[in-house]
């Protein structure tokens, strides 16, 4: 049950960032789901010991927020956004696509662990609607075939790392607004690929 | 006291303290406003909506929830209106449309919030046509509450009051709008000693309670005001009945003393009234056993034996134990029949583990627990209250808590207010009077501490912290408060009404009324009411077992009192009572003590007879009856009563209404306090002074040993009320050795493997535990376990691995 | 952005400089943070008067001065800004184009409302779908605590500033300031109980708090470049400075769209944003954000864009989201989907909006699938009206918050114009748009 050594220097960090210890408690989750893939109950139990809180007050705060997912969903978490301006767009038949080439239905996770699938509300790319994000890096523009083809890539290539924009080149279409620069940060789960998460390293700021 | 405002709710002026929730000040004055969510005793929340009033604005009316909204002057409130009207109906069809509507199989059905405004402000029809919510029906939250989460409405009152009132936040709403539900965490139930007020506040059937989940319906009960038979507090509380059998007790908001809560040792210990175990004939011994006998031949026998042995060893050859586990009445009766029939001032209601009689019913200056609500700091130097006074503890908590009082805690290790606590000191049983005499010295970290309690106002808790603890360290600490500026002391001790007993002269140097032998002419009024009374003090209860044991005393009368279990030396209380040439014993069960009895007398016990309790602070309130007593049984006093007649010297009562107003009539502290002045004062009962005790300090010795004893009792154990309440039994500790890792290392033993403990009177084979709370060298053994040998009161022991 | 004949000042840099707006190097060579250093040698009352002046009105939707509410600022400290990065609004994106765009805009602004209200530690609530955005804001933030912009003793002074980036973790309702402040606490994030009106008074750990919406705060070093009095110049009467219009839907160029206000509906979607895709006809559009009423050509399309404008005509702009449909789009689907939208995001605290939002969106989606019944409409008007007492603009509310009455706008925009529509969905049992 214990985090790497890694990973309680990180949450040491995160700590100091807060004027009080519960502020701390949604990087640490999302600590917590970095090192075992989803939210356990004894991540969860961990958490609480670090904030100073019961592991039910932590759940309650887990529970309420749609990104800490109590279960495993998978390498991959394909979550298409059917809110109203990418289904006018077309997100609908996007979302069955994804649904039909994984072969599972929103809320589920295929047999082999490998992709979940979700349908979510605005992810704010409406403008490139319809949006997709994979592990939260995001694809505007989206056609169901190219969903369909996104699906099967991930299944196949089974990257290490998920990068929008290498994404968005092989699958993606019409952007919200010109990305501009490349990069090549990106995910290693389904949870957002923020290394910080909420802190910065005080040897970096010298 | 907060300044008064004037406030008009529907055209109705109205004077309330400033910042008081509308909403009760609008019920407070007649306006009811219906309500779920809030509670007056939570801190409002304003979840449900149905609280809605219209507020007067220079923008026009405003719809505001009520519970919110805090009364200042000149608000203009109404509650009536069409658009008040609409919006209520509409929150009400809004928390039906997912509910189950299973009211005809509900625990609340007939006494629930939701069905009776239903009625009262809900749509006619269901406009819904959708599917419902659906969880899986009840799953537990703790061994004693269930949660139903299709009846549940999200008001957060069980959430609130866990963590706000408990300080046991193990119960939460998780997850998210619509999917939002009432939890527990895997393997972490919520099981706080005081989940059962969550049964109680909430307003629904969400949470039942095992103990009574589908045992009656509502509609079907009866209910009677009483107080709980369980601590000291004095805790109102409705008892509930139907079917001559007592089904559930519910806390009373007695702003006094328990403001609504209870523990769930005083929620659900209700179940050993109805017990078949209970006592419903005379038994009379026979051999190694007893057989039935009727009322007139066991009287006889008892008359006839006791008489024998005044005759020829002299009424201070007998011996009398017990009075706390009933009425001031039967105390009252007991007291008198040991005094006046048969001529002894041996009695005493503490079982060897209490502090000085005088010390706990006439100390002065003595605090109240309200008293708490308005201290700057609290001194506690006493038993863990978690876990020996449940709502006195919920009230310290608060005081902290809310109001932010600070609170030193003084114990031999972990206790359940810690984590309120501005400063904790920890010390080794049998080192307290050093500990305290560093402390009154203000040393070193004692410091800060001492300084706080130089400014008033300080309520200073004090009681024994265990039963291996001299009790003269209490009258030393309670010395100590009394030396402060500007303190009051609450003494604690456990065992429902020991106070009222110690009032009625349960006590080897005390007369009914607070009254010692060294005030002549209190004393000479009692020899004149009762005829006679022995001239000087009697032996305590250790005093009598050893002269029991050793041939000096003769016989015994036990009056709901089970001086094996309960005294810190069991075996030696076993060897008094064999020694004895006769015991007669008063009792509602086959006790481990009443079972060495000559003859056993049933007894009505609680909730089958009427009379008063005085609580720690010397508050009177009434008991009350609601079922018949089973089969035989008797009150006590009538008992006693009838054993006087046949001895000769009848007492005078024939009923105890009779005997009370005897002790309004002799007993100076309950002068003219008549049972109508109670009822009159109900809930809160009525506060008694005619305190004369200022506890002085005697030097004591500490004990210096390698390991030492704590040996302290805990919410649930294996008394008698609890051995036969089979919904809480299960829930003590056991037999478990506690050592600090440091220690267990020592000794080659760690978690689990098995420890002799040998104490100054016994020895026991315990499994380990750790507590890295306890100072080094202290073993702590939870108090009257099932199957624990007794260990003694010594402190010195001898731990090794087994 | 495409269509340019407006001034542009928040977007200028990253359409000027695409491939490095949002570094250090770009910022400071185009004359960023001189604004910031010029704010350290002014006073507190100062910056609260220029930005006063300016009008600048927040960003987040609720159209509110942010100087009044910076002088509301009660004394005691230490005292909190919090910048409000949970942009989860359907319709809107512009907040992410500021964050991944132009971020030092941001920190400057941050810096500059720090001085102004005596703020020694800042948090950005970024949405947790927003990882790459929040990268670009902590790398920006490592730079300017590396060139001595942050961290102690700031552009040489003895001021200490701090930022923290907190990550959400998928709720909309965060975005809400009170629940934004429960968040940043560790706890669920609802919504906390009115009065205190703002959380300047009792806001992070009940201590004082200004949360201000990331382009509310990118305006700041504009408007202390320019003067309060040109910063109003760009606007049009009350409504100063720009104004970020995120355009979605059925439209030939959705994006982001800097612009004065004045100009009209017609303007907005057939000129800037290229008119309506495939020739189709425009049936409606949502003018605020998801929370706001709809408007329909007949009525609004020559309609100047104002805040007064939109407010009188039952309406409002919210966060400038405008998500425009086609006469090809079922009005039930999409008043569903709105609906359904505030339900999913309901914290559930207040029964209305917990049990009321699930229920609208159960009648709306069963009208859909051609199963609704004729009492139907009228139901929902119903129900709305207990989420919402007599539907009125801006909502009268039984709930906590403005998330419930939200979801009572598109029933009403149903019910005002598109009656006909949803009646024959009862009647024909299906979609009349096939
Ligand atoms: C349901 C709800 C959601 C909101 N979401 C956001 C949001 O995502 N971003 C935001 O800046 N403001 C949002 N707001 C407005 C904020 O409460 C707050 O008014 C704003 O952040 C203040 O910043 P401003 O004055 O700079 O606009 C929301 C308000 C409500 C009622
Ligand atoms: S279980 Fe009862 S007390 Fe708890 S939230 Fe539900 S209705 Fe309220
Ligand atoms: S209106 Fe909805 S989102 Fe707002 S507090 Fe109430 S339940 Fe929560
Ligand atoms: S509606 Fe899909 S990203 Fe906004
Ligand atoms: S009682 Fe006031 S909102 Fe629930």
């Amino acid at each position: 049950m214990s985090w790497s050594p890694e990973t309680v220097a990180r949450a040491e960090r995160i700590m100091q960032r807060y004027p009080e210890r519960r502020s701390a408690v949604m990087p640490l989750l999302y600590l917590s789901m970095l090192e075992d893939g989803y939210l356990t109950d004894d991540g969860m139990r961990e958490v609480a010991e670090w904030t100073g809180l019961t592991p039910v007050q932590v759940k309650s705060v887990a529970s309420f927020y749609g990104m800490f997912k109590l279960r495993y969903t998978g390498k991959y978490l394909v979550s298409v956004c059917t809110s109203i301006s990418c289904m006018l767009r077309g997100a609908d038949d996007v979302m069955a696509a994804v649904e039909d080439e994984a072969g599972v239905p929103h809320g589920e996770t295929d047999d082999d662990g490998v992709i979940a699938v979700e349908h979510v509300e605005c992810i704010g790319a409406c403008g490139g609607a319809p949006a997709v994000q994979v592990n939260y890096e995001l694809i505007e523009g989206i056609t169901p075939e190219q969903a369909r083809d996104l699906v099967r890539w991930l299944r196949e290539e089974q990257p290490d790392k998920i990068v929008a924009d290498d994404l968005q080149e092989r699958f993606g279409g019409t952007r919200s607004f010109d990305w501009a620069i490349r990069e090549t940060e990106g995910a290693v789960g389904p949870f957002p690929a923020f290394g910080p998460y909420g802190t910065v390293a005080e040897e970096d700021r010298s | 006291m907060a300044d008064l405002v004037k406030i008009t709710v529907d055209g109705k002026e109205i004077e309330v303290e400033a910042g008081t929730p509308v909403i009760d000040a609008a019920i407070d004055n007649g306006t009811y406003i219906p309500h779920f969510c809030h509670h007056s005793r939570l801190e409002p929340v304003g979840l449900c909506r149905m609280c809605l009033v219209e507020l007067e604005t220079p923008r026009g009316m405003v719809l505001t929830p009520s519970c919110t909204l805090p009364a200042s002057e000149g608000q203009v409130i109404h509650t009536k209106t069409p658009v008040v009207d609409k919006a209520q109906e509409g929150v009400l069809e809004f928390l039906l449309i997912n509910h189950p509507l299973d009211c005809p199989v509900c625990d609340k059905g007939g006494e629930c919030p939701l069905q009776d405004q239903t009625l009262g402000y809900g749509p006619g029809e269901s406009r819904f046509v959708e599917e419902k919510r659906h969880f899986e029906k009840p799953v537990p939250v703790s061994d004693l509450v269930l949660l139903d989460r299709e009846r549940c409405i999200l008001c957060s009152r069980c959430v609130r009051f866990a963590e706000e009132v408990a300080g046991d936040p193990l119960i939460e709403i998780t997850a998210r709008g619509n999917q939002a539900h009432i939890e527990t965490f895997p393997d972490e139930p919520f099981s706080s000693y005081f989940s059962g007020n969550t049964v109680q506040i909430c307003p629904v059937g969400a949470l039942t309670a095992t103990a009574y989940r589908f045992r009656a319906r509502p509609w079907d009960l009866r209910k009677v005001e009483s107080t709980c038979p369980h601590c000291t507090a004095g805790e109102a509380i409705e008892i509930d009945a139907s079917q001559n059998q007592v089904l559930r007790f519910n806390g009373i908001d007695a702003d006094a003393t328990n403001q609504g809560w209870l523990s769930d040792k005083c929620r659900f210990g209700f179940e050993f009234i109805g017990s078949a175990e209970r006592l419903t004939v005379p038994l009379v011994r026979d051999g190694d056993g007893f057989r039935e006998s009727t009322w007139a031949e066991a009287l006889d026998l008892v008359a006839e034996r006791l008489g024998a042995v005044i005759e020829s060893r002299g009424g201070e050859a007998v011996a009398g134990f017990g009075g706390a586990r009933g009425t001031n009445e039967d105390a009252y009766a007991f007291s008198k029949f040991m005094r006046a029939v048969v001529g002894s001032n041996h009695i005493d209601a503490r079982m060897d583990d209490a502090p000085a009689a005088e010390l706990l019913a006439a100390v002065q200056p003595r605090a109240t627990i309200g008293d708490l609500d308005t201290a700057s700091t609290i001194l506690l130097w006493g038993p863990d209250l978690k876990e020996e006074a449940g709502t006195l503890y919920l009230r310290v908590r608060q005081a902290v808590q809310k109001r932010g009082a600070k609170l030193v805690v003084v114990h031999p290790r972990r206790t359940g207010l810690d984590d309120r606590a501005t400063w904790k000191f920890t010390y080794r049983p049998g080192t307290g009077f050093g500990t305290l005499e560093a402390f009154a010295s203000g040393a070193g970290d004692f410091a800060e501490a001492r300084k706080a309690l130089d400014e008033g106002p300080v309520v200073a808790v004090v009681g024994l912290t265990g039963m291996t603890e001299d009790p003269t360290l209490a009258t030393a600490v309670a010395a100590f408060a009394a030396g402060l500026p500007d303190a009051k002391i609450l003494p604690v001790a456990r065992r429902s009404n020991t106070f009222g007993a110690l009032d009625m002269g349960c006590a080897p140097g005390l007369l009914p009324g607070r009254v010692s032998f060294g005030d002549a002419d209190a004393v000479a009024a009692f020899e004149a009411a009762f005829g006679a009374v022995p001239d000087h003090a009697g032996l305590d209860t250790s005093g009598m077992l050893e002269g029991l044991a050793n041939g000096d005393l003769a016989a015994a009368v036990l009056v709901g009192a089970d001086p094996v279990r309960d005294v810190p030396d069991g075996a030696l209380a076993r060897r008094a009572l064999e020694a004895a040439d006769f015991v007669v014993a008063l009792d509602l069960f086959l006790t481990d003590s009443s079972s060495l009895a000559d003859v056993v007398l049933p007894a009505e016990g609680f909730a089958e007879k009427e009379g008063t309790f005085t609580n720690l602070e010397g508050r009177v309130s009434k008991v009350n009856r609601i079922v018949a007593g089973p089969g035989q049984t008797q009150p006590d006093w009538s008992i006693l009563e009838e054993i006087a007649r046949r001895m000769g010297r009848p007492m005078g009562f024939d009923s105890a209404e009779t005997v009370a107003e005897e002790i309004a009539t002799v007993a100076p502290a309950y002068a003219d306090l008549r049972w109508r002045d109670v009822e009159r004062k109900k809930p809160e009962g009525v506060l008694l002074d005619g305190g004369w005790y200022t506890p002085k300090a005697p030097a004591g010795p500490d004990v210096d040993a390698d390991m030492v004893l704590h040996l302290a009792r805990t919410l649930y154990d294996d008394g008698v009320a609890m051995r036969q309440s089979l919904s809480l039994h299960h829930l003590a500790p056991g037999g478990v050795a506690y050592l600090h890792p440091g220690d267990a290392e020592r000794l080659g033993v760690t978690e689990g493997d098995q420890v002799v403990v040998v104490g100054s009177a016994g020895e026991a084979t315990l499994p380990v535990r750790f507590d890295p709370s306890l100072p080094a060298g202290v073993v702590y053994v939870p108090f009257n376990q099932a199957g624990v040998p007794s260990l003694g009161a010594g402190a010195a022991v001898e731990v090794r691995s087994a | 952005m495409t269509t340019t004949t407006y001034p542009q000042v928040l977007t200028r840099r990253m359409t000027e400089h695409p491939a490095d707006s949002h570094t250090l190097a770009r910022y400071e060579a185009t004359g960023g943070y001189q604004q910031a250093r010029a704010a350290m040698g002014m006073t507190r009352e100062q910056l609260v008067e220029t930005v006063k002046e300016s009008g600048l009105i927040g960003r987040g939707g609720a159209g509110f001065s942010a100087g009044m509410k910076w002088s509301f600022l009660a004394p005691p400290r230490p005292s909190y800004l919090v910048v409000n990065g949970d942009e989860s609004e359907p319709g809107t994106f512009k907040d992410r184009q500021l964050l991944e765009r132009d971020p030092h805009q941001m920190i400057e602004g941050i810096i500059i409302a720090s001085v102004a209200n005596e703020v020694h530690e800042a948090f950005i609530y970024i949405r947790g779908e927003y990882p790459k955005p929040a990268r670009r804001v902590q790398h920006a933030i490592d730079e300017a605590y590396a060139a001595g912009y942050l961290g102690d003793g700031i552009f040489g002074s003895d001021y200490q500033l701090d930022v923290t980036v907190h990550l959400g973790g998928g709720a909309y309702i965060c975005g809400e300031e009170t629940a934004l402040i429960n968040s940043l606490e560790g706890r669920r994030g609802e919504p906390r109980l009115k009065p205190p009106y703002f959380p300047a008074a009792k806001g992070l750990y009940m201590l004082p708090t200004i949360v201000n919406n990331v382009e509310t705060v990118s305006n700041l070093p504009h408007i202390l470049e320019m003067g309060a009095d040109a910063y109003k110049a760009l606007g049009h009467d009350k409504d100063t400075g720009t104004f970020l219009f995120s355009v979605s839907g059925h439209v030939k160029r959705p994006g982001n769209y800097e612009l004065p206000h004045g100009i009209t509906w017609r303007e907005l979607i057939f000129d800037i944003a290229g008119g309506m895709l495939d020739g189709r006809e425009l049936k409606a559009w949502i003018p605020g954000g998801a929370s706001a009423p709809w408007f329909v050509p007949e009525e609004h399309l020559d309609m100047p864009i104002t805040k007064d404008d939109c407010g009188q005509a039952g309406s409002m702009l919210g966060s400038g989201a405008v998500i425009v449909m086609d006469d090809s789009t079922c009005m039930v689907k999409a008043a569903e989907r709105v609906v359904r939208f505030f339900a999913h995001e309901s914290c559930g605290q207040c029964t209305p909006c917990r049990e009321g939002t699930t229920w609208m969106q159960q009648i709306l989606a069963r009208i859909e699938e051609g199963h609704g019944r004729a009492v139907d409409l009228d139901l929902l008007l119903d129900v709305s009206d207990n989420i919402s007492p007599g539907l009125a603009w801006p909502p009268k509310m039984t709930t906590i918050c403005p998330l419930g009455p939200s979801a009572v706008s598109p029933v009403t925009s149903l019910a005002k114009y598109f009656r006909e529509e949803v009646e024959a969905h009862v009647t024909e049992g299906r979609c009349p748009l096939g």
